[in-house]
C-alpha cells in the first residue's frame, strides 16, 4: 500500500474486484486530464493519477473509488512528493478523524 | 483534445468524447469558480441576465430590479415589498430548467444523464447545497429566532429563492449557451440570490468574504467564515456553526477554560483552535505510545471520554527540511500510535503497512 497525505492506495487482486466494475461508469478525468483521487476545495491541489488507467465510484466496502492502472502511473499532489504505482487495480481511502458521535474526513 | 506532457505518459486517448469531456471539466471548474465567488457583484451583467430570463419566458420583464446586500436584505424587502406582483419563478427559471432536462435525458439515456451529472453538477453538489442550508438556517435565525409563525412565512421565501451563483451545479449539467436558461447562467455568474416577480426582480450581492476547509466547509477562527456587504454573516468551525461570542473568546481561551466548557462540541473546536501541541504541553500530557507511525497523547477530561490522538509526521520535508507535524483525533480505546494511525483509514493495526509515503 501507498500512502500520499491524506490518502492511502491500497492493491487489491484481480480476483477480489467486483464482476460489474470494468463495465461500470468511469470517473471523469479533470480539466488536465488527470484522475483526481481527492481534491481540496480551497487550494484546488489534487491528489492526481497520471497515465492510463480508470477510476470508478464504488459505495461499499471497496469505495470511494477502484483505481485500475493496467500499465502503472504516478499519483501526485501540489505537495507531497509523487508516487510511482505498479499496474492493476487499487482501493483509494480518504483518511478521517474520530469526533465524538461522529466521524469526518481530513484534507491536506 | 490537447493533454499536455504534464500528464507523463500523455496516453489519453483523443476521441471526440473525450474532447467533449475535457472541455466540460474546464467548464464545471468556471461553475466551481462561480459557486464561491466572494466578490461585488456584476449588476449591469445580472440584470441583463434577468431581462433575459424574463424575455426567454415571454414575459415583459421587470419594471425595476431592486438589489439587496445578502439574502437576508432581500427576504426582508420582499416580506414588505406590497407592489411586486405574483413571482414568476416558474416561468423564469423552472420551467425551462425542466424542459431542458427532460430534453438532455431523452438525448443521452438514464445513463448518459447519470454519467453526465457525475462529471458537472455532482462534483458541486455537495458543498454547494451545504452552504445554501446554512445561508437559510441563518437567515431564518436572524430573523425570526423565536417567532414559528415567522419562520414558516420566511423559510417560504427563501425556498422560492433562485439561487444565482448556487445554481452552479444543476446549471453546469445543463446546456446554457443560448439555450432558454442562459438568462438564469448569466445571473449565477453575476450575482447571488435572486427573486423574480411579475413587476420587481429582486437580487443580491455576493458575499464579501468567504472562508472554506479544504473540504469545503465553512471554516474561520478569526472571523466570519461567510459576510456579506450588508453585515449578515455566519461563524463556522470546519462547518460546525459557532456564534460570534464564542469565536471572539477563542483567542483569550486558557487550558482551565476549556476544561470547563461543558459541551463537549465547543470544547472540541477549543482544543482545535488552542492547538492540541499547546494543550498538550500545557497540561504536561505523557505520551502513551510511539512506534513507527507516530506517537499516540491522551488527555483527560473531566466527565468526557479521553481525547486520545496520534501525532504524525508528515513524510515530505517542507522547503526548510523540516517535517510538518498534525494531530488526528482518533477513538478513546486506541491502545498505540500504529492503531491509531491504520483507523484513521479504516483498518486493523496489523495490515497497516504502507511500502512508502509522502
Amino acid at each position: 500500500m501507498y500512502r500520499q497525505g491524506d490518502v492511502l492506495i491500497v492493491p487489491v487482486a484481480d480476483e477480489a474486484v467486483p464482476s460489474h466494475v470494468p463495465d461500470a461508469p468511469k470517473e471523469p478525468r479533470d480539466a488536465k486530464g488527470r484522475l483526481v483521487l481527492a481534491l481540496g476545495e480551497v487550494t484546488g491541489h489534487a491528489h492526481a493519477v497520471l497515465g492510463r488507467g480508470e477510476l470508478v465510484r464504488e459505495p461499499g466496502p471497496y469505495g470511494p473509488f477502484l483505481l485500475h492502472l493496467p500499465e502503472g502511473g504516478r499519483v501526485v499532489h501540489e505537495e507531497h512528493a509523487a508516487i510511482a504505482l505498479p499496474k492493476g487495480w487499487f482501493r483509494v481511502i480518504r483518511q478521517r478523524e474520530y469526533v465524538p458521535g461522529s466521524v469526518r474526513l481530513v484534507a491536506d | 483534445m490537447t493533454i499536455t506532457q504534464e500528464n507523463g505518459t500523455a496516453a489519453v486517448a483523443g476521441g471526440p468524447e473525450d474532447a467533449a469531456g475535457g472541455d466540460r471539466a474546464e467548464e464545471t471548474a468556471r461553475w466551481r469558480a462561480s459557486a464561491v465567488a466572494a466578490v461585488p457583484a456584476d449588476r449591469a451583467a445580472a440584470e441583463e441576465g434577468i431581462r433575459l430570463a424574463y424575455r426567454s419566458a415571454g414575459l415583459a420583464g421587470p419594471e425595476r430590479v431592486v438589489w439587496a446586500g445578502s439574502p437576508r436584505e432581500g427576504v426582508t424587502l420582499i416580506r414588505r415589498g406590497t407592489d411586486f406582483g405574483a413571482s414568476v419563478r416558474e416561468a423564469v427559471r423552472t420551467a425551462p430548467w425542466a424542459a431542458e432536462r427532460r430534453r438532455l435525458h431523452e438525448e443521452l439515456g438514464a445513463a448518459g444523464w447519470s454519467r453526465r451529472w457525475a462529471e458537472t453538477g455532482g462534483a458541486l453538489w455537495d458543498a454547494t447545497q451545504a452552504l445554501v442550508d446554512r445561508i437559510r438556517a441563518g437567515v431564518l435565525d436572524d430573523l425570526a429566532e423565536d417567532d414559528p409563525a415567522a419562520r414558516t412565512e420566511i423559510g417560504l421565501v427563501l425556498l422560492d429563492a433562485l439561487l444565482g451563483q448556487h445554481d452552479a451545479p444543476w446549471l453546469a449539467a445543463l446546456d446554457t449557451d443560448g439555450s432558454p436558461l442562459a438568462g438564469p447562467a448569466l445571473v449565477c455568474r453575476s450575482a447571488g440570490w435572486w427573486w423574480p416577480f411579475e413587476k420587481v426582480a429582486v437580487v443580491c450581492e455576493r458575499p464579501v468574504a468567504l472562508h472554506r476547509d479544504e473540504a469545503g466547509r465553512l471554516d474561520h477562527g478569526d472571523g466570519p467564515a461567510l459576510e456579506f456587504p450588508d453585515g449578515f454573516a455566519l461563524c463556522a468551525w470546519r462547518g460546525m456553526p459557532v456564534t460570534r461570542a464564542f469565536l471572539d473568546e477563542l483567542r483569550t481561551l486558557t487550558p482551565e477554560r476549556i476544561r470547563q466548557e461543558d459541551n463537549a462540541e465547543l470544547r472540541r473546536v477549543m482544543l482545535e483552535y488552542y492547538g492540541y501541541d499547546r494543550y498538550l504541553s500545557d497540561s504536561g500530557a505523557q505520551p502513551l505510545h510511539r512506534d513507527g507511525t507516530g506517537t499516540l497523547w491522551r488527555i483527560a477530561l473531566p466527565d468526557d471520554e479521553p481525547v486520545v490522538m496520534v501525532e504524525v509526521l508528515n513524510s515530505t520535508p517542507e522547503p526548510d527540511g523540516t517535517h510538518r507535524t498534525y494531530w488526528l483525533r482518533v477513538p478513546p480505546a486506541t491502545r498505540t500510535a500504529r492503531e491509531g494511525v491504520a483507523w484513521t483509514f479504516g483498518l486493523d493495526a496489523e495490515v497497516y503497512e504502507p511500502l512508502k509515503e509522502t
